[in-house]
């Protein structure tokens, strides 16, 4: 993975960084990842628990060294410099609110420790938690306050520094669905808002998609992808992030001149893939969004296949597909389309499907 | 479910109420059981038998608090007689009061056992704060090490510890003191305080000193203005046990105190050798009186942090 300069100078820079821990095996927890985070950037660090997102961010907030490589702050190189030399805030996954001060002390915190003045730390922590919508509980003590509300002091505890970058550990894993993502739209606004760059780990897919700029595919301490969210989620490069992202159809068999014999049996046509040998194994990757199953259009690609199971979810209807034995396509279907039960597909019907060429992907 | 006929201690309506829940269809049967006329006068009177019982119960438990406080009770009560007699008492009067407050020879033990107590209570504070952060955040074999052998103070017979003591300043040619005596209680003391604080170390959240890190505090910062004010219930609440047990403490200041002044529990023990003075009976009073207060104080500081209960703190939960 070769970092695209985006920024003359970016934000964060990290250089080839790795992290290993000596006393487990010598196993990488971060493996040469290079990644560049441009100014103003909302950046995603993505992937199951585990992959390393989360070392990689204590790396740029200084409480992880790296074993090898640099990591560079707007050109500095700050590798070594403890949290309290860097110019970057973090929130934390638990918020770590300092409970025996009040919110508009926890807010003040960075500031007096900077000694900047009294009036004018007053007034940045008083505009600060009014951006939060908070400051009517300046007086109160964090553990009167709801998760959303703790949730909200964290991020003004670190914003009101104006921080080069702000980090945030999975800050949005402790709220409810509904809550979330009511927080995912007021943090996107915010950090419009601010200006300021944001690297925000998560695990969560559906809010990496919604809320970033660009997004870090990690898997297994290192980088699988990294683009746009419609880069990963419409070209994913891996049959990692292609099944990490959303669900995907990954279906085995061998390349053979502009075709793909699945190991199933049925044979589909691909067009003609320069990058690949004949008889090379691939993953064919269709979402299940882009299989159609009616009203075929002349230049699909098309397979038969038996309706195994139905599945009905409010505004879509699954259909799981079994085109040949042991190979099982999911089809989402939105219900515009047959909106009544009976005019929905059944099991053990005969059916046949089809995509457009550029929405089957053939991955490695 | 015939409960009805061996009368539980709880009464038949209790009964009841058990057993029809998960058989609805033996409910009523139950209720009505069994079906004679004379069953709810018998039923009556075994509930009136239920409710005397808690009577025994009561006695029981007054009669366990009067032979715990009596003797102290007599303490109390001899120490405001007009009289020098122990077994009579004759009029109330602060004779011994007074008494007390000019026997210089009293007055200094008490000086002394205050001194002691405030230095062990600070110096073990110091010591045992820094100790139970160690431990907790050494993650190396010789910290578990330690954490074991801090423990050991704890179970070793306090006389074992207080001959120990003065066998070392002895064979060290260090002359007993109140200064000795200082050394061995701050010794003693460290444990309990190292025990009390490490758990709640141990509870706090990591992120939270890293949060203050991330926003400028050096280490040592952080430390003093996110960590310790965390810790504070605690280490008062330690405070005020340890202050409690080093002034109550005779064995380990038996063996470590020089001649004059010695400790108030030592000059009681010694004072008592050569008969009982009443005087005695005075101090006895004022140092339950200060116990008393300790406690309450010791109850009272978790609430002036918004905290309820109080001896979950002593008990380092």
């Amino acid at each position: 993975m070769h970092p695209t300069p985006v920024h003359p100078t970016p934000a964060v820079r990290l250089d080839h960084v790795s992290k290993r821990y000596p006393a487990a095996d010598d196993t990488y927890a971060v493996h040469d990842v290079a990644l560049d985070i441009a100014q103003g950037e909302f950046f995603s660090l993505l992937g199951p628990s585990g992959c390393g997102k989360t070392t990689l961010l204590r790396m740029i907030g200084g409480f992880t060294d790296p074993t090898e490589g640099s990591v560079l702050l707007d050109g500095q190189d700050v590798t070594g410099l403890p949290p309290n030399k860097r110019n970057v805030n973090t929130v934390f996954q638990s918020y770590a609110l300092f409970d025996h001060l009040s919110l508009a002390d926890n807010v003040a915190f960075g500031l007096k420790r900077k000694g900047v003045p009294r009036a004018e730390i007053r007034e940045r922590v008083t505009g600060m938690l009014d951006l939060v919508q908070l400051g009517h509980l300046a007086g109160r003590k964090p553990a009167t306050l709801s998760g959303g509300q703790r949730q909200r002091v964290a991020l003004a505890r670190a914003l009101v520094n104006r921080p080069q970058v702000l980090l945030l550990d999975e800050p949005l894993a402790a709220l409810d669905l509904k809550l979330r993502r009511h927080m995912q739209v007021e943090l996107k606004q915010i950090q419009r808002e601010v200006g300021i760059t944001f690297v925000f780990v998560t695990h969560d897919q559906d809010e990496a998609l919604t809320m970033s700029d660009r997004i870090a595919v990690m898997n297994d301490g290192h980088v699988e992808q990294c683009g746009t969210p419609e880069d990963v989620y419409e070209r994913p490069s891996s049959s990692f992030t292609a099944s990490f992202m959303g669900t995907s159809n990954l279906v085995p068999g061998t390349y053979r001149s502009g075709r793909v014999v699945l190991d199933a049996g049925p044979e589909l046509p691909v067009g003609n893939r320069p990058a690949l040998t004949d008889g090379s194994r691939v993953n064919l990757s269709i979402r299940p969004e882009k299989i159609w199953l009616s009203d075929l259009e002349p230049d699909m690609a098309r397979v038969g296949g038996v309706v195994r199971e139905t599945v009905y979810c409010g505004p879509t209807t699954t259909y799981l597909i079994e085109l040949a034995p042991g190979v099982t396509v999911s089809v989402l279907e939105q219900n515009t389309v047959r909106s009544r039960m009976e005019d929905r597909w059944s099991g053990g019907e005969q059916v046949e499907i089809g995509w457009k060429p550029e929405h089957c992907l053939v991955l490695h | 479910m015939n409960n009805g006929n061996t009368a539980s201690t709880t009464g038949a309506r209790n009964t009841a109420t058990t057993t029809d829940a998960p058989s609805t269809a033996h409910a009523p049967s139950t209720a009505h059981a069994p079906g004679t006329p004379g069953a709810p006068r018998k039923q009556r009177r075994r509930r009136r038998a239920a409710e005397r019982r808690p009577r025994f119960a009561i006695a029981v438990t007054a009669l366990f608090f009067a032979l715990l406080y009596l003797p102290v009770g007599v303490v109390v009560l001899f120490s405001f007689n007009s009289q020098k007699s122990l077994t009579v008492f004759e009029d109330v009067s602060l004779r011994w009061y007074t008494a007390f407050l000019h026997d210089d020879v009293i007055l200094d033990s008490l000086g002394m056992s205050l001194r002691v107590s405030l230095v062990a209570m600070a110096g073990s504070l110091v010591l045992g704060v820094a100790l139970a952060l160690g431990l907790v955040r050494s993650r190396s074999r010789l910290g578990s090490f330690a954490g074991l052998v801090m423990l050991v103070p704890l179970i070793t017979p306090e006389i074992v510890t207080g001959v120990a003591a003065m066998l070392l300043f002895k064979g060290l040619g260090i002359t007993l003191s109140t200064t000795t005596v200082m050394l061995a209680e701050i010794t003693f003391s460290i444990s309990y305080v190292t025990v009390i604080l490490r758990s709640r170390i141990a509870a706090l959240n990591p992120e939270v000193e890293e949060a203050a890190m991330d926003l400028g505090a050096t280490r040592r910062q952080a430390l003093r203005l996110v960590t310790l004010p965390a810790l504070l219930p605690s280490i008062l609440a330690s405070a005020v046990l340890i202050f409690a047990l080093v002034f109550d403490d005779f064995v380990l200041a038996y063996f470590t105190t020089g001649v004059d002044p010695q400790p108030l529990s030592v000059r009681i023990y010694s004072a008592i050798r050569f008969g009982v003075q009443p005087t005695i009976n005075a101090v006895g009073t004022l140092m339950l009186a200060g116990s008393v207060g300790l406690i309450v104080l010791a109850l009272a500081i978790p609430r002036l942090f918004g905290r309820r209960g109080g001896l979950d703190l002593l008990s380092g939960k």
